[in-house]
This record gives structure tokens, sequence and C-alpha cells, in this order.
């Protein structure tokens, strides 16, 4: 049930797109193709900008992929583009192309070597697709008794890609052209026509959907992914109303209908649970009804351990939204909520624009993957974080609680117990580091957005540090949660990215963390002096000073940039007694 | 119908509705290459609920003979 964008309606919108002036993101994407791919461009440009995303397309010349990555001044080295997307359409209408085992053979190494090509000759992150395998067999009917000669070529080929994807996950993604047809059909999604006449073979629908997946893609790697889903009970998790149809009268039973559409509803979410999205609940009931549901309802797969917080009340539910980004510490703009009244989806869509909403659809049916298809929590990769996200929480509402029995915050602090166990990055701990750099948007000093290979190349730099920090109390651990990333010019120190997750604020963790890491830099490297900056964004206001009260000195300040330098001689770090640190 | 012609002409190839007269080809139009036309094609396509064969799309230079084509296939 997708819906398809008419060009008609795109071309003047992505043309008002590139009239607005002010976009928080960009990304600059080049083709590497064997076909006519161009008539991408509005769906892609359209699907960018309504994520708010500025891009730049560019489009390598017709069918000379391997030239244009050998040649050290083509426009593809030139352009130095943040991600290209090497897109290959096969002849599959004919499957002799390949006509024995040796050809595949072959054929796999030569796109190994394209692959490495890529690897090695560019620094972008690179989007690869599968084949597609022919509408009809050769054999007719008789495919069965024979082995169909294409279809097994062209799935040991796409089980190839999909694998070099999966080993490659640093750098290569993959948008599967294969599941794209199955979601939308051969029919709909080839143009035989313009395949024929100008070796342009996808309709409008497969390049609509097609825009879509990069741009999943994109939006992970801007940080824009989405953290916690906030969801209504009566007619959103369940069918019927609690309060009136009691625990026996809801709609849930995977056996009968509507109630199986809200189990698979409840199945998806809780695969989204496992991702590390926060659950919360934000309804109108009584609170006693709703745990009533999830703790005994034999097919409420939902269940209270799977909450990161709740708002069951009476209370008007724009309100309630607001306290619970304030409780969880996330931006507004990290939250989706799905509720099936139309009043309340509008008043929030009102007041809270920075929300996405969800309405449950009239047409129930299309309901239980909603959550799924649009990539809205997609992230790039998953790390040990994201599946015990929701017991940090959880610790965190314990701690929260336990703070009221203090009367002064530094008691408090002192209470927890605080350790910071800091050290320079290791190699498993790549993938986390660029996750943090992709999604910190509060505590994060410059809001530089990094892959896991610029990480790697960081790692690898001689003259460039990471430290990362791990926190723990007596609650629970932290996790990874904050990275300092340093770059070293002759005697000179430069703080390139300093960033806490949100989780960790409010107890002076970060001071302790960079002082520690400047020490440790002082001891490895002749340094005199450093240099840091703020660079402004939506959300980062909140960390405007906190150079200055490091103690670093203002030096310029412009568009919002402002730039601090310090003489080593002039560093005198706080010391701070209540957190305890551990060099690992 | 003509009237719909145009706007999604003017649409496709970013140029003022009022401006399209049987003058207006991919000689005098610089933005009309071969991929507009192919967008123009799909654009007309998609709003005319139609299918166009190939014998026609080389001949849809000017708005009079998109007119053309299109009224014998939407009738």
């Amino acid at each position: 049930m997708v819906q398809i964008s008419n060009l008609t309606d795109i071309i003047p919108q992505v043309r008002e797109f590139e009239n607005t002036d002010y976009y928080e993101q960009s990304t600059k994407i080049y083709f590497l193709r064997n076909f006519t791919i161009e008539m991408i461009e509005p769906y892609l440009k359209y699907n960018l900008y309504s994520n708010g995303i500025k891009p730049e397309v560019i489009f390598g010349e017709y069918d000379v992929i391997n030239q244009e990555l050998l040649d050290p001044q083509s426009n593809l080295h030139k352009v130095n583009p943040e991600i290209i997307i090497l897109a290959m359409f096969m002849d599959n209408f004919v499957p002799e192309l390949l006509s024995s085992k040796d050809e595949l053979i072959d054929f796999l190494s030569d796109l190994d070597e394209q692959f490495e090509l890529l690897l090695v000759n560019t620094d972008s992150l690179i989007i690869l697709n599968t084949f597609i395998p022919s509408m009809y067999s050769e054999w007719g009917i008789a495919s069965l008794s024979h082995v169909s000669k294409s279809e097994y070529i062209i799935c040991k080929i796409n089980q190839h890609i999909r694998e070099y994807v999966s080993n490659h996950s640093d750098r290569f993604f993959l948008v599967d052209w294969e599941r794209l047809i199955r979601i939308l059909g051969e029919e709909n999604s080839i143009d035989y026509r313009f395949w024929y006449s100008s070796r342009a073979p996808f309709k409008n629908a497969f390049l609509d959907l097609y825009s879509r997946e990069i741009t999943k893609i994109v939006r992970a790697l801007k940080g824009l992914s989405k953290k916690c889903v906030i969801l209504d009970c009566d007619n959103t998790l369940w069918g019927g109303v609690v309060g009136e149809d009691g625990l026996d009268g809801i709609k849930l039973d995977k056996h009968s209908y509507p109630g199986r559409v809200f189990f698979d509803f409840q199945k998806n979410l809780l695969y989204l649970y496992e991702r590390g999205v926060l659950i919360t609940l934000c309804s109108k009931n009584n609170e006693e009804d709703v745990w009533e549901v999830l703790d005994n309802h034999p097919y409420s797969l939902l269940k209270r351990s799977h909450l990161t917080g709740w708002r069951i009340n009476w209370e008007n539910k724009v309100k309630n939204i607001e306290s619970l980004a304030r409780e969880l510490n996330i931006g507004l703009d990290s939250m989706v909520l799905v509720d099936d009244s139309p009043v309340e989806c509008g008043q929030v869509k009102q007041y809270l624009p920075d929300v996405t909403v969800i309405t449950v659809p009239q047409k129930l049916y299309i309901y239980p993957p909603l959550l799924l298809r649009d990539g809205l929590f997609d992230t790039l990769n998953f790390s040990s974080e994201d599946k015990n996200r929701t017991q940090m929480y959880q610790s965190e509402a314990r701690r929260k609680q336990d703070q009221k029995q203090f009367s002064s915050i530094d008691d408090y602090l002192a209470s927890l117990e605080l350790v910071e166990t800091i050290h320079p990055i290791r190699p498993g701990e790549i993938a986390r580091v660029a996750q943090l750099t992709q999604k910190t948007n509060q505590f994060n000093l410059t809001t530089r957005r990094y892959s896991e290979a610029d990480i790697k190349r960081f790692a690898d730099d001689p003259d460039a540090a990471i430290y990362v920090l791990y926190v723990n109390d007596r609650y629970g651990e932290y996790g990874l949660t904050g990275i300092l990333i340093a770059r070293f010019e002759d005697h000179k120190c430069i703080l390139d990215s300093f960033l806490l997750s949100c989780r960790i604020l409010g107890r002076k963790l970060e001071k302790v963390f960079v002082f520690h890491c400047m020490k440790e830099i002082i001891k490895s490297h002749n340094i005199s002096q450093w240099q840091a900056e703020y660079i402004p964004s939506k959300k980062n206001q909140q960390v405007m000073s906190f150079w200055e009260d490091m103690g670093f000195t203002l030096q310029s300040k412009g568009n919002g940039i402002k730039k601090y330098s310090l003489a080593t001689s002039e560093f005198k770090p706080e010391q701070i007694d209540f957190i305890k640190i551990v060099e690992e | 119908m003509e009237e719909r012609v145009k706007r999604i002409m003017a649409e496709i190839l970013g140029i003022k509705q009022e401006s399209i007269n049987s003058k207006t080809t991919p000689d005098t139009v610089k933005e009309w290459d071969s991929l507009k036309h192919m967008q123009l094609i799909l654009a007309l396509e998609e709003e005319f609920s139609v299918e166009i064969p190939d014998e026609f799309i080389d001949k849809m230079l000017n708005v009079d003979m998109i007119f053309s084509v299109l009224r014998n296939l939407v009738e």
C-alpha cells in the first residue's frame, strides 16, 4: 500500500525546496551507473529535502564506472561525494549471458574487483543494489525439471552482493532491488519501452521507492533516526476501549479479526524494542486498566517491562508528551506518536510540530507494518548499547525516584558513586563511536557526523586521537556514552569533537572527562596550545558556554561559531571528588 | 485538456504556462532534452491514465502534437 508520488506534484515542490536557503543537513550523492538513471533525480531530491537534507545529485558518465574510479582526474574524484551509489542494471532479459559456471565465477570476481576499487580509490560511503531476476523462466512450465538457469545465476549473484555488504558494513550499504520488486511487482517497476529505446528501465513507482530507500540510509547517517515511540492504548495497542469493554472484551486475540491486526502490530513493536527504540505510553485511561491488559492479557506481547515511561491520565496529551521528553531527556523531534484519535493527532501536530505523528489507519489491515515500512527508527548499525537501552532508562527512573531523598544536588551526585572509565578507542568500539557522532544532538560541541570509515581513519592516524568514556554508578551501567576526538598539528592540539550522550548529563561528568583526556594528551604529546570550537545547531544551545567553563579563552565569533584557545601553561583542571576515574 | 497538457509541460520543463504555444519545441526550449522528454511522457501518462505507444513518443514535440496523440488515446 505504498503511496507513490506524482511527478507533476513533486517537480514544482523540489523547485520550491531549492529556493529555500536553510537546511540543517546536506549531502553529496554521485551515481556510478551502467544505465539511464537520471530520471530518479526529482524523486531523490524530493525525499531528501522532505527530510530536511539538502542534496547535491551528480550523475557519472554512462557506463564508464571503472574508468571513473581509476582516473584520478575524473569528475568522481573532483566531486569527492559523501555517498556513491553504484547503480547496476543487469541485462537479465538475456539469460544466455552467463552460460557456464566458470563464467559466473569470473563475473563474481569482476564484481569484487569493482567493489575493492570503490573501497580503495574513494572515501565515500557506497550503496549497492541487487539484480532483478527475469520475469519468465526460459524453461517454461518445465523449469522445475531443469534448474532454471537465469534464476539460479541471479540468486547466486545477489547472495554474493548481500554477503559482501554485510562483511563491509562500515562502508557499504544495500538497497535490495529484488525486495522493491517484490513490493511493487515487476510490471509496475520496469518500463520496457524506455528500456529498449533509451536504456531507462525504471517506472516512476520504482524510482520513487528506490529514492525512499536511499533516503532512509542518508537519514540514519545524518542522525535523524527516531528514538522513541509514544503509544496511545485503546484502538492503538488493542481494539476497543478497555475501560468499557473490559479485559475480555478488547480485541487482541490472534485467532480473530481485528484482534490479530493489533497482535501483529505489537509483534512489530517488539522488533523495535529489540533494536533499542524506547517504548512509551501516553493515553487517557485509568492506569490500573492498562496494567491489567499488559500484565494479564494472554495475547498482549507488550509487557510493562518493555516500557521506559508512561503518562496514563486524563490530562492534555501535548503536556504529557512534553513531560515524557523531559523525563527521558530526548528531543521532541526524535519521538513518534501513534494514536487513533484524529483530534489528538491534530493537536500534537499543531502544538508539537517536531513530533512525528502516525494516525492508526482506517484500513486496519495496513496498520501492522507501518512502523517498520518508513524506516523512521532505522540506524546504520547496531551496537550492544542499543539492546540494553531500555534497562538503562529504567535504572535512570529509579535514580530519579531516589533523588527526592536528597536536599542538595551534590549530596545526590555523591550518593551515586559515579565511575568514569576512559581509554583510547579500541577496534570493537568503532561502530558505537560512529553511531554516537551520528545521533548525539544536545551535548555536542561541533555536531560533526562521522561514518565508521571516518572513525577508523582517525583511529589509525598518528596525528589524531579518540578517547571514549564509559560511565557506571551503583544503579548500573550507562555504557559507552562520551567521545573526544583530537587532532595534532605540531605543538597544537585541536579538539575536533566532544560529545556526551544525553542520558549522562547533569552529573559534571563532562568536566572530569575532558580534563582527564587533556592530561593524557599532555603526557603523550608535546602540546603547548589548544584549540576548540562551538558550532551552533538547532539543539546544542546548552553547551554554548562549555569551553568558557573549562577555562578556554574566546578568540573569535562569526556566524554563531565560537573559536577558543588555551595555552597548556594556563591549563588548571578542576578537581571533582565524587567521581572516580578508572583507566583501562 | 489543452490546459492540463500545458500545465504539465510548464511544470516538467520549468517554463511559464502562458508562454507555451505551437512554436514551443525542443529546438526552442533549451531545458527540453531527451531526459525531460521521457519525464514529460511519464507525467502525461500519469495525468491522463494512458500508455503512450513508443511510435508516437518521438512525434510529441509540441503542444498540438501532444494534444492530438492524447485525444486519440483518451477517446
